[in-house]
């Protein structure tokens, strides 16, 4: 065992001796360890994902950029002792899609779940900040963890949407190709992953796929065409798993950090947080990009996360009648590439998204956006619909992947400590994936804890939704009204949102506090006039529930400097 | 030198040039911009538009000006009179909110109904 | 209240709930305003005038439009003859309007409109009191504009709290009295940023500068001069806002200066510390009621196609003020409402459809931005007000106004004409020659 792994060892140094001088790997455990200094990112995240080719279990890159220092984590401001002394039976670090549907899936046992995210909302980083699409489970090689939870994910979430009440369409995806010479070869490819990964899917060549989306343009001529793939919002979907999981008895701490952990004898004894120590039975690792110094703290050191941003952007919704799928050209390299490249799609909501695209960056939450790449996803997928244009663009926004140098999830009990169990490298195709994540992870942190467990009969999978008035026939409508006039009376005019059902947002099982909180619940501000009427209001409303300083995303974020004719000169 | 009139919105640019007696001024469109390039080059007027508190939340300002003009160096002096000013009662357009102020008053600009 | 406001408290039972059986079709009217501005109030007063029986329909808490938050003055020169603020200039309006007695609704938001078999409207709001239904002869389209965006001006970098228009601003200022910050960037030299740059000074905050990504100010010059170089606001033409800094809220923006073609110039980028960045980058008319209709819209004014009666291309649907094009002038959206009031009056007595002979302006794009009425109805007794935009800053040029081949209907040297100032030409009788001809021509 030691020989092998020496020579593995030795091998794989004499390789990166070469082309990547000043990198020294050595053993971590199972893993390797990258150490060494080199002068762009890039060039760090090739050699890691190098190394990753070498035989062990996962890269560690420790591997810095010159004159670079990582800033810290962005931690919440607030300091207290609300969660001092609370004993869980499970705390999930992180309140994203994947730490939400884990919550959830808990609380169908009698077990005191706490779920803490240092953010203000839930959905806040990679959740909020994706293209909202159930992929079928296409893009990944059978036998690998992303095709197999994708696949099984997917299949799970109509029934997750009609509980959550959480809009969801199998309008189906295209991959299409612009030359034939790729439909060629893609065919065999995509007729393998079908067969070995059970997904339906279909060939439609230029006159076929012009019977199904009119506005395409010449650029495609061909697609392959899978029916299960789905849209919905990928934020809505996280808060309404966070609600059902409170409903369901989960306490969700938000802007609570988790600082440092405590361990005894292979088994976390304390999690130490801004808001108190809490000591959990075990504890959940769902912390997006920083789940691996999640697993640091906990003594679990074997892999490492390399933020890959995206940019995106919306088109108003005129753009979205004019095509029915989401759809994204790739030639053969982007087919077995880790990422899909983008595309465009119909958001749930009719607008379209544009994008993403996917670069290396040493960030793990630098959601800003740059022209370039705004540019270059505008380039790359516009020119697909004829009537898409540039002036359509509402709005754009970044998130950060976490993938692993293997590009692979981690979803399995620690190795080195007893009570953890992570849910990790969770990127593309996450959001499809969370539902069956979910439902292993549950397994696995049951296990580990061991004993007897009750199932929660008072368990309710379908979530008290409050009403989308847009949602309603006239006489719903009118029969809402009825019964809470705050209904009839439109704040957002651009998407046609009430006060009663702003109100509701900030009464929900997990109260919306902040107007993009607001904003992720119900949709103000997300149209044409992206909060310039209805801000105002929506806060207006906030106040007078209580919320006594408005901020857009939670302290350090407000909206007014103070009243008028307080002092606010400047020292300038 | 050139003078932007203010008066109305058709903004003339005044061209002045000359002192005293000799003072020209071209550009003007009606005779109110030479009253306005005068008065500009020797003591300049404005108006000043704002708001007050009142003490009633679903109205929380009330939009007020000065009836005449005030030195242009003392609108800032004059807003700081007016910060301290709370409304504590319905007014009309047109009613005083605060008398004697540099020879003109403040009065309400729009209704404030109960 | 009024006693003519439509009460829908009447009907709310003793335990507080609203009684209303189901979906209410009301009584119909010969025209639907929509919209309680300055236009929607001028056409309302005028098609009443006309003979008409008119309901305005407004969606927010008061009448009188966005000058209820114009707390400045500059309002009124023309249609008073008198220096009003915003507020006194709506009042004056809200009283005319108010002492007609015509009937309105307020926090009434207009969710669907259809044109009939029968050739009239019906139109679908939501307020308080329900789902309503009304049906009409015509619709004047009264409801204004809005703001363009940070992300319609392609604005990167972060998206901390403290990025605000300059309408939002101006609401949070005058309306709610909050101060949105102490030290703001000002993008755009649109009039309500340069009104807002003096007004945020007057509350105490400090103004670092207004850049404009043009080579000249979008605003008037009368406020360049009064909200500006009274203050000592700097003005930076050519220059524009490249990119936001800050997490939570605004830090810093990056400001570049720009070549001719607007692309930034390597090595102009200057950072400079602000908690804001207030946005004055052009307003749009809101035209989603007339898309629902699918009214044809004008690329130039972003607005509806219209004839000098300020009818649109749907039979009985008018538009005016700055839902037709963004107007320099509150005074100009008045006379807009006047004029559609008068028209659509006179189609309810007379119904037509959009004149198949009514003949299109023609104008070069070169010298204009934009002008209007884009067509002319040679049958419609209507006179014509005449609005345009110079595309450039020019001096000494003539404009002529040509109907029908015959001698120019209207030509006048102008000394200056600039494309943030609008003119209008208002031409009494309209002659047609043999030639169905409508052009503008500068020279």
């Amino acid at each position: 065992m030691g020989g092998i792994a020496t020579k593995k060892l030795s091998s794989l140094q004499n390789i990166l001796t070469r082309k990547y001088p000043g990198v020294e790997c050595s053993e971590f455990g199972d893993s390797i360890r990258l150490e060494g200094t080199l002068d762009d990112w890039e060039t760090i995240v090739r050699c890691g994902k190098f190394a990753a080719k070498g035989g062990f279990r996962a890269v560690i890159n420790d591997v810095k950029l010159k004159d670079f220092t990582a800033p810290p984590m962005r931690t919440p401001a607030v300091k207290d002792s609300a969660l001092h002394g609370l004993t869980p039976d499970v705390l999930v670090i992180g309140g994203g899609v994947i730490g939400c549907s884990i919550a959830r899936e808990l609380s169908r046992w009698q077990l005191k779940v706490l779920l803490v995210d240092k953010e203000d909302d839930v959905a806040m980083h990679a959740s909020s900040r994706n293209d909202g699409m159930i992929h079928p489970g296409i893009a990944s090689h059978p036998g690998t963890l992303r095709g197999e939870y994708n696949v099984r994910g997917n299949a799970m979430y109509t029934q997750i949407c009609k509980d959550l009440s959480v809009p969801f369409e199998r309008w189906g995806n295209l991959i299409l190709y612009r030359e034939h010479r790729f439909g060629a070869a893609a065919r065999f490819l995509f007729a393998y992953r079908e067969k070995a990964l059970g997904v339906p899917g279909k060939h439609l060549n230029r006159r076929q796929l012009e019977a199904v989306e009119p506005n395409i343009t010449k650029e495609a001529v061909g697609a392959f065409e899978f029916p299960s793939s789905g849209i919905l919002s990928p934020y809505k979907l996280t808060v309404a798993l966070a609600e059902n999981a409170v409903e369901n008895g989960v306490q969700i701490s938000l802007n609570t950090v988790v600082t440092g952990m405590d361990t005894e004898h292979g088994a976390i004894t304390a999690v130490h947080t801004n808001r108190g120590t809490v000591r959990p039975r075990a504890v959940v690792n769902a912390a997006g990009c920083f789940c691996d110094s999640v697993a640091d703290m906990a003594g679990d050191r074997f892999f490492s996360i390399h933020p890959r941003k995206g940019e995106c952007c919306i088109l108003d919704k005129d753009a979205g009648p004019l095509s029915q799928r989401s759809m994204g050209l790739i030639g053969l390299a982007a087919a077995f590439s880790a990422s899909k490249g983008g595309g465009i799609m119909r958001t749930i909501d009719g607008n379209v998204l544009v994008g993403p695209d996917a670069y290396e960056q040493p960030l793990r939450e630098d959601f800003s956006t740059h022209k370039d790449h705004m540019d270059m996803v505008m380039d790359k997928h516009l020119p697909l619909i004829n009537g898409f244009n540039r002036g359509q663009v509402v709005a754009y926004f970044a998130g950060v992947r976490a993938p692993t140098y293997e590009e692979e999830f981690i979803i399995e009990g620690s190795a080195r400590v007893q009570n953890l169990v992570h849910a990790a490298g969770i990127q593309s195709p996450g959001l499809a994936s969370a539902p069956a994540i979910a439902e292993e992870i549950a397994k696995l942190t049951l296990g580990r804890l061991g004993g007897k467990i009750l199932p929660n009969e008072r368990f309710n999978p379908v979530r008290n939704a409050s009403p989308v008035m847009s949602k309603l026939s006239l006489s719903q409508k009118q029969e809402l009204i009825t019964k809470n006039p705050e209904y009839g009376v439109v704040v957002c005019r651009c998407e046609g949102i009430s006060k009663g059902e702003i109100r509701a947002a900030a009464r929900s099982p997990l109260p919306a506090t902040g107007l993009d909180a607001v904003k992720r619940r119900v949709r103000p501000g997300m149209g044409r006039c992206q909060g310039g009427f209805c801000s105002p209001l929506v806060a207006e409303i906030l106040q007078e529930e209580g919320v006594e300083t408005i901020t857009k995303k939670g302290a350090g974020s407000e909206l007014f400097v103070g009243n008028l004719g307080q002092e606010v000169r400047s020292d300038d | 030198m050139e003078i932007i009139c203010i008066v109305c919105p058709n903004g003339c640019r005044l061209e002045v040039s000359g002192e005293g007696e000799n003072l020209q001024i071209t550009g003007n469109l009606c005779p109110k911009g030479v009253d306005f390039a005068k008065a500009e080059l020797t003591a300049p007027m404005r108006s000043l538009t704002t708001t007050v508190a009142t003490v009633f939340p679903a109205f929380p300002r009330l939009p007020v000006k000065t009836r005449g003009e005030i030195p242009k160096g003392k609108m800032l002096e004059l807003m700081t009179k007016i910060r301290t000013i709370v409304v504590d009662n319905p007014k009309k357009v047109g009613d005083i909110i605060l008398p004697d102020v540099f020879g003109t008053e403040i009065v309400a600009t729009a209704e404030l109904a109960i | 209240m009024t006693d003519k406001q439509i009460d829908f408290t009447q009907s709310v039972s003793a335990d507080g709930a609203v009684k209303l059986n189901s979906f209410t079709a009301e009584k119909s009217y010969d025209i639907l305003v929509l919209g309680g501005g300055p236009a929607g109030l001028a056409a309302a007063v005028s098609a009443h005038e006309s003979g008409a029986a008119v309901l305005l329909i407004e969606r927010e808490r008061k009448l009188g439009g966005i000058l209820k938050q114009c707390v400045h003055d500059g309002f009124g020169l023309l249609r008073f003859k008198e220096r009003l603020t915003g507020p006194e200039y709506a009042q004056r309006e809200i009283e005319r309007f108010i002492a007609t007695e015509i009937p309105y609704v307020l926090e009434s938001f207009v969710v669907d409109i259809s044109h009939n078999a029968d050739g009239n409207y019906t139109v679908c709001t939501q307020s308080a009191a329900g789902m309503k239904s009304y049906s009409c002869k015509a619709i004047i389209l009264a409801c204004g504009c809005r703001e363009r965006t940070s992300r319609q001006v392609f604005i990167h970098g972060q998206r901390p709290a403290g990025i605000f228009s300059a309408g939002t601003a101006q609401y949070f200022v005058n309306i709610q009295g909050t101060m949105p910050t102490k030290r703001c960037v000002i993008l755009g030299s649109g009039d309500i940023g340069l009104i807002m740059a003096r007004r945020l000074t007057l509350e105490g905050a400090s103004v670092a500068g207004v850049y404009e990504i043009k080579d000249m100010p979008a605003g008037l010059s009368r406020n360049i001069s009064q909200c500006l170089n009274d203050f000592g606001v700097p003005l930076h033409l050519s220059t524009t806002v490249t990119e936001v800094f800050g997490t939570e809220r605004v830090e810093a923006v990056a400001v570049e200066k720009v070549d001719e073609r607007m692309n930034p110039i390597p090595g102009t980028r200057e950072v400079i510390e602000c908690d804001a960045l207030i946005l004055s980058v052009g307003l749009l008319p809101e035209i989603e009621l007339a898309n629902v209709l699918k009214i044809p819209i004008d690329p130039a004014t972003k607005g509806p196609l219209v004839d000098q009666s300020l009818m649109t291309q749907a039979a009985g649907v008018f538009a005016c003020g700055n839902v037709l094009h963004v107007n320099d002038l509150a005074d100009w959206v008045s006379v807009s409402g006047e004029t559609a009031g008068h028209g659509a009056a006179a189609y309810c007595r007379t119904p037509r459809a959009f004149s198949q002979s009514a003949v299109r302006l023609e104008y070069s794009k070169g010298d204009f931005l934009y002008a209007l009425p884009q067509y002319l109805d040679p049958a419609a007794s209507e006179p014509l007000t005449l609005f345009f935009r110079s595309r450039a800053d020019v001096k000494g040029k003539t404009i002529t106004l040509s109907l029908g081949g015959e001698k120019a209907a209207f030509s006048k040297k102008y000394r200056r004409l600039i494309p943030s100032e609008m003119e209008a030409v208002p031409v009494k009788a309209l002659s047609f020659g043999d030639r169905a001809q409508y052009s503008i021509e500068m020279r």
